[in-house]
């Protein structure tokens, strides 16, 4: 992005946190399914502010763990605890409410819903009108409507893409689409913010557009931030922390160049012989059958 | 009224941009235009058709009630019903319990003479309440699931309609009471500021006012958080869910509202029809009801009038005009059959060239219109398949999450390409 966007123009994203108290503990986490273990006692602390990555290769237990944080998943041990409050015991939509946004691995679940109406969406949390004071459409969902319009058209603006407004999110190319998905994301005012392969399939140029999206939302509005990424090179660059997951275990933590040139992570990657971590995206469609 | 919302509008306008101005319902010359058009239409339509026509027309706009109604349950937010005629005889029977006439003899059925103004919204109401004891059961289903319990309330209403005779009359029917409004019944023709209108005339009014301010109710929803939140659930369980979106509320205010709307036309409908047997509220009802908005289309309001319109009032009107013979006894075509014919084409054809129905069609021709690219839905389609594929390691979760999510159709889709 040529012009640097100022962010800090949102308003509901001035979030003042205690730096030392974690916004996200999540301890002895583990999910079964049908006697697979797809996360086993994972725990790990997440600070304010941070940009914290989670790594592995496939059927690592990324997604695993973020379908627990956004609770559709039920884990079978394990605790988890957002700004203070027990996670495990919120229902998935209570989740959002509570400060936790999410953006979709993969697009298409909402085709015909045009970009507009998708951010307003993501308002949901945020709005109050009910089946009775919207289908009267009196003064106060007017009201609501309109502040909560100009609200996302604000976050389009950042995103530079307030041309597609009104185009429905199935007619919008992937890329876009995923644009649109973080800026749902944001609209949603989240304290935590989980990207779920935010430049999966994206070009290079895409991939770099993201990637100064997500630093600004870091710098400027201060939100944490959880990236499950296969792009290593943006994971590298990005991130403040990273967490590498191999069959549903921790096997590293610590600051991009530690874990780079940590052992297990090596092996874990790329099996016994080798001693270089593979070249960003190539592990993309690699791996097919279980 | 209309001052001070103009005033509250104009208020906002000066606070909030204009290009966030929401929706609205004539926000441009073209739409005055159309509303133009549709008022002298109407005038035209009332001042000159005969008898016959307000007939057809005014269980046309019965019909686009209670279309309306079954819209905003599966077209809005996605929750297959085949229950609608179970609550518009609900609604039907708490009109004739509370409107009708005291019993003169042992055996005539109940009625406690109560005015319009109760027994009609009563009978909104009461559909609505059973909505909502049997809501929290029958959402816990989804899909086909849900269709088969809604239809088996068809059944259990058809049981009771037949056997609480001393409400429903049995299976001999009985009689429904007249809006009445002052001094003059809707039966009988009245004269409203030196006008005389027939009985078909008041009726055609009433229903209209009706089936306006619902269809209005309807709008509003569709333009605001909880319309975006029915069609996310529709579209996306785990998703809306994701968003904050409390699916079980939303279903359930879906569920209760179209329940009300149901009541309603199944009230305007027994009073206008007079006579009503227990075995009118069949599944073939309900059915016809799943055929307007297939036809008319699906989470619109214009969609559902037409599609009322093209079920219910189009056989009646080729009755009218046919030369053929209504009934031929076996051999040849009769105006009956031709419509059952036409019927199902209609149904077939718009299942396979339009999914969008009638209004679907209409929108797609009409100039300068953003639309759906059937290139970027199969872009969204194989970028879900590329990542079951990429996430192969854990397909047991991403099977898992989809069957939450998804119709069993797309299920399919995504096992086979798992399975692969």
């Amino acid at each position: 992005m040529s012009e640097r966007p100022n962010y800090s123009t949102l308003p509901g994203h001035n979030h003042q946190l205690k730096a030392n108290e974690p916004l996200l503990r999540v301890e002895q986490l583990s999910v079964r399914f049908a006697g697979v273990r797809a996360l086993s006692e994972v725990s790990f602390t997440v600070w304010p502010g941070e940009l914290f990555a989670v790594i592995g290769p496939n059927g690592a237990g990324k997604t695993s763990l973020f379908n627990v944080l956004s609770r559709v998943y039920q884990p079978e041990a394990g605790r988890v605890t957002f700004a203070g409050q027990e996670l495990l015991r919120l229902k998935p939509h209570q989740v959002a409410r509570a400060g936790i946004a999410r953006t979709f691995q993969n697009m298409g679940q909402f085709p015909t819903m045009t970009v507009l109406d998708y951010l307003l969406l993501g308002r949901h949390t945020r709005m109050h009108s009910g089946i009775l004071r919207a289908g009267l459409f009196i003064g106060p969902t007017r009201r609501e409507e309109w502040e909560n319009r100009t609200y996302c058209l604000h976050i389009l603006d950042l995103l530079n893409m307030k041309e597609v407004r009104d185009r429905p999110l199935g007619s919008l190319p992937y890329g876009l689409q995923k644009r649109a998905d973080l800026a749902r994301a944001l609209a949603m005012e989240p304290r935590l913010l989980l990207l779920d392969e935010p430049v999966a399939g994206m070009s290079l140029e895409e991939t770099e557009e993201i990637a100064a999206i997500i630093l600004e939302i870091k710098e400027q509005l201060g939100i944490t931030q959880i990236l499950v990424e296969h792009d290593m090179a943006l994971v590298m660059g990005l991130a403040d922390r990273v967490l590498v997951l191999d069959f549903g275990r921790v096997i590293a933590e610590g600051r991009p160049a530690e874990v780079q040139a940590n052992p297990a992570v090596i092996k874990a990657y790329l099996g016994e012989e080798s001693e270089q971590l593979p070249a960003p995206a190539d592990d993309l469609p690699a791996v097919s059958e279980n | 009224m209309i001052a001070t919302r103009e005033r509250g509008r104009s208020r906002l306008r000066q606070e909030l941009p204009r290009e966030a101005e929401p929706p609205r319902l004539l926000g441009s010359l073209a739409r005055w235009l159309w509303l133009g058009v549709g008022v002298l239409a109407l005038l035209l339509f009332f001042s000159l058709a005969g008898d016959d026509w307000f007939t057809i027309i005014n269980y046309c706009l019965i019909a686009a009630i209670a279309t309306l109604a079954l819209n905003l349950l599966s077209g809005y937010t996605g929750q297959i019903s085949l229950g609608l005629a179970f609550f518009m005889g609900l609604g039907g029977y708490t009109a004739a319990f509370l409107g009708g006439n005291p019993p003169q003899g042992a055996l005539d059925p109940w009625g406690l003479g109560l005015p319009v103004f109760i027994w009609l919204p009563a009978a909104g109401l009461v559909a609505a309440l059973v909505g909502a004891l049997i809501g929290p059961s029958a959402l816990r289903l989804r899909g086909f699931y849900l269709g088969i319990v809604t239809l088996a309330l068809v059944f259990i209403g058809n049981y009771l309609f037949r056997n609480l005779s001393f409400i429903t009359g049995g299976p001999q029917g009985r009689n429904f009471p007249v809006p009445a409004f002052g001094g003059f019944s809707l039966d009988q023709q009245n004269s409203i500021l030196g006008i005389a209108l027939t009985s078909g005339q008041q009726y055609f009014l009433l229903i209209l006012v009706i089936l306006l301010l619902s269809a209005l109710f309807v709008y509003n929803l569709s333009r605001s958080r909880v319309g975006r939140a029915m069609r996310a659930v529709r579209d996306h369980e785990v998703g809306a869910a994701i968003m904050g979106v409390n699916l079980f509320e939303v279903k359930m205010g879906a569920f209760v509202l179209s329940s009300f709307l149901a009541g309603v036309a199944g009230a305007l409908y027994v009073s206008y029809a007079r006579y009503v047997i227990p075995d009118y509220w069949s599944l073939s009802l309900s059915i016809q009801f799943v055929a307007a908005i297939i036809i008319g289309g699906i989470a619109d309001v214009w969609g559902s009038i037409l599609g009322a319109a093209f079920v219910f009032a189009l056989p009646q009107v080729i009755d009218y005009f046919s030369l053929l013979p209504p009934s031929t006894g076996g051999g040849g075509l009769s105006s009956g059959d031709l419509n059952a014919l036409l019927y199902g084409l209609l149904i077939i054809v718009f299942l396979l060239f339009e999914p969008g129905g009638v209004i679907g069609l209409v929108r797609r021709l009409r100039p300068g219109r953003p639309r759906l690219q059937a290139a970027g839905a199969s872009a969204a389609g194989a970028g879900a398949d590329a990542a079951t594929l990429k996430e192969g390691g854990e397909s047991i979760e991403v099977v898992d999450l989809q069957q939450r999510a998804s119709g069993p159709d797309e299920e399919q889709g995504r096992r086979r390409t798992g399975a692969s």
